[in-house]
């Protein structure tokens, strides 16, 4: 089971975990603002996004066949996996067949979804990720702690430190240094693995072409230079038509990064063909499903399916904003983690997930494709909720609570009169402002939230008190 | 696996695929757009639409990246966009030109070339300079876009780190609405590249740092 709540203090006193979230987070929400703003149709781009992929969404099975058929037309292979570990499989059979020894990665946060690196080392495959952000997070042997920028939560000196340490850097805080560190090494090996595995950003199914969006040329390089490409995509990547991604990229590029379009998109169809100079000669398209056929089946629950993993809502998050990634303890963080984490897994393995929100709504207005992230969660905590109310004990003694404070509230004199006794009441609790009641039910209330005192007048009484003295 | 899929969205109520495309800037002058967006990405634009300012721009990419050859695949890439008259001038080669054409399995004999061989693939790694010839730019994002052929790969364009593009000006689109309307994807070959600026990114404290591990340097040439 995963507890958010256990994570979070260690988090939240992290000074430079906090620095690093500030800083990074606040430039990647004004790059973002800066380009939305430069879109007058914003709006109308999400709306129709939306309705493509809702309509895929309620096709999909017909949209993958499309989609397998014309990658098999183009040479290339479909595997369809039910569940993480038939992806898994699938990988490591075709490495041992090929005798493989070495792989490179371009980012997929899906395989990291199916724990593809853990499994790889137990099989004694050297896997490289060569995304830079992701190779830091291997190097520190963590996870990413955002779906986009997954060394976000590491400063430039600890990612120095790292490579000092690990690659064996001259010294230097600079970050064209450890990128130029990072280039030489990587070059050896692009050149020398015989397996690339990306992940997908899009699929069309009208042309059966792979789109994958990328800033550094390294998922160029993985799926140049090694004879087998491996792509890993989650079923609900399918898009119809080629004319959508014009839609989609600008959405998704400008939620993503700011940038107005990122440094290469890639499109792929299949392996090299006659007459090509390079490229792989097999092309496998992993087609995954581990859990996400179940989302689809609820029709409310069923556009957390939409997501087109911009990463906008964790850098929009009040609650991301200050826990960070890992807090969340599961691959996919903020709020598309904490509606993703629950559904993907289950309640029972992540049932703190749907409480990870303010419920603010920031990550609704900002998401691309308008998946209501606010009421999915919501959704969420009902079903939490039910299931711990069909063995409630609570259940009386909150019942006449509500009817006591119904009964308080609807008399002006109840409700002063019962402010003037609190105030009296309070004065045994508290303390710098805040009250500290150790007795149930407000000792669990207080544990993470202060409980600010009753000021020592009320507001009617202000009010009168100053139309004596103008 | 893909009944269970069918049986979860069996009963979904969809909506009909949208019709129309939202609508995409339009620009009066899109040349001028594709320079400013492709400036802004770090990448350097040439106008060469007059064919007599080939040798001059063809000189100061080759000093920028300080390079003394040029690498490409594609035979007719110098014919396309009007080069062999400008070569065969003997006052560029007087600047030191030394062209490589290169190609898997042929010899090339192009009027142009002072200097043709084959091309091993143990040379890629010492290329700095190569030269490709875009299918279709984006004036909205200062964008071009690469094709793999036959007779050409993938790697020529993203191992070395400089990387000079050609572009017709005729195949100047406005706006990704015009490219996804048009983009062969599949048609040619079995990859296809859209490119905006250099290799880069800000995976350190959102720090950008241009050329990571595909070209540091993109040059555009724009020809008529």
């Amino acid at each position: 089971m995963i507890r958010i709540s256990a994570n979070t203090q260690a988090a939240l006193a992290d000074q430079k975990l906090q620095r690093n979230l500030r800083q990074t987070l606040s430039k990647t929400l004004h790059s973002r603002n800066e380009a939305v703003s430069d879109v007058p149709n914003w709006e109308e781009l999400r709306q129709y996004a939306r309705d493509v992929k809702t309509h895929t969404l309620s096709r999909l099975a017909d949209y993958l066949l499309e989609l397998e058929g014309k990658v098999s037309e183009q040479g290339g292979r479909v595997i369809w996996a039910e569940t993480g570990q038939e992806a898994v499989q699938f990988v490591l059979d075709l490495a041992h067949e090929k005798r493989v020894a070495k792989i490179v990665k371009g980012k997929s946060m899906l395989s990291e979804e199916i724990h593809l690196n853990e499994s790889l080392e137990r099989a004694q495959i050297e896997a490289v990720e060569t995304d830079l952000g992701e190779y830091i997070v291997q190097l520190a042997t963590e996870a990413p702690s955002h779906i986009i920028a997954p060394a976000l939560h590491k400063s430039r000196g600890e990612i120095a430190d790292l490579f000092v340490a690990k690659l064996g850097m001259a010294p230097s805080q600079d970050a064209v240094e450890i990128t130029k560190t990072a280039r030489k090494l990587m070059r050896e090996h692009f050149l020398t693995a015989r397996i690339g595995i990306t992940g997908v950003n899009f699929a069309v199914a009208e042309t059966g072409t792979i789109v994958i969006v990328e800033n550094e040329a390294n998922v160029r390089l993985s799926v140049s230079v090694p004879e087998i490409h491996i792509a890993l995509m989650g079923i609900e990547k399918v898009i119809p038509r080629t004319s959508d991604l014009a839609v989609f990229l600008k959405l998704l590029v400008r939620s993503a990064t700011g940038q107005t379009m990122s440094s290469y998109v890639n499109f792929l169809n299949g392996p090299r063909r006659n007459g090509e100079l390079d490229g792989p000669r097999e092309f496998y398209l992993v087609l995954l499903d581990n859990g996400r056929s179940k989302i689809l089946a609820d029709d409310f629950l069923r556009q957390t399916l939409a997501c087109i993993r911009c990463g906008a809502c964790l850098n929009v998050c009040p609650v991301y904003q200050r826990i960070g990634g890992h807090a969340y303890g599961s691959t996919y963080q903020g709020p598309i983690g904490a509606i993703l984490t629950p559904q993907l897994r289950s309640l029972e393995e992540a049932p703190e997930h749907a409480y990870a929100s303010s419920l603010c709504g920031a990550c609704y207005e900002v998401c691309p494709v308008k998946i209501e992230i606010p009421h999915i969660l919501l959704r969420l905590r009902e079903k939490v909720q039910g299931e711990k109310n069909q063995k409630a004990a609570h259940l009386p003694f909150e019942k006449l609570a509500m009817q006591v404070w119904a009964w308080v509230m609807c008399s002006p004199s109840r409700y002063a009169r019962l402010g003037r006794w609190l105030r009296i009441l309070q004065k045994n609790f508290e303390e710098n402002g805040k009250l500290k009641l150790p007795f149930p039910p407000f000792n669990r209330w207080i544990k993470h939230r202060d409980l600010p005192a009753l000021p020592a007048r009320s507001f009617k009484e202000l009010y009168s008190s100053s139309e004596k003295q103008p | 696996m893909l009944e269970k899929v069918r049986r979860a969205c069996d009963q979904a109520e969809g909506v009909e695929l949208p019709g129309q495309s939202p609508q995409f800037p339009q620009y009066t002058d899109p040349v001028a757009k594709f320079r400013q967006e492709l400036e802004r990405t770090g990448g350097v634009f040439f106008d060469a639409r007059q064919p007599k300012e080939l040798p001059a721009v063809l000189t100061s990419v080759m000093k920028q990246s300080d390079s003394t050859e040029i690498y490409w695949e594609d035979e007719q890439l110098f014919q396309r966009h009007g080069l062999p008259f400008t070569l065969r001038n003997p006052e560029a080669f007087a600047k030191g030109f030394l062209v490589y054409s290169f190609h898997f399995r042929q010899e090339m004999k192009l009027p142009i070339l002072l200097n043709s061989k084959r091309y091993e693939r143990s040379e890629l790694a010492r290329v700095s300079l190569s030269a490709s010839s875009a299918g279709l730019g984006v004036a909205e994002t200062g964008s071009v876009v690469h094709e793999v052929r036959s007779g050409a790969g993938r790697l020529l364009s993203v191992l070395p780190p400089a990387h000079v593009v050609f572009l017709s000006e005729k195949d100047l689109l406005m706006n990704h609405a015009e490219l996804f309307r048009s983009l062969p994807l599949g048609q040619y070959g079995s990859a296809l590249t859209l490119v905006t600026g250099p290799s880069r990114t800000a995976d350190i404290e959102k720090t950008l740092v241009i050329g990571v591990h595909g070209p540091k340097q993109l040059f555009v040439i724009l020809t008529s």
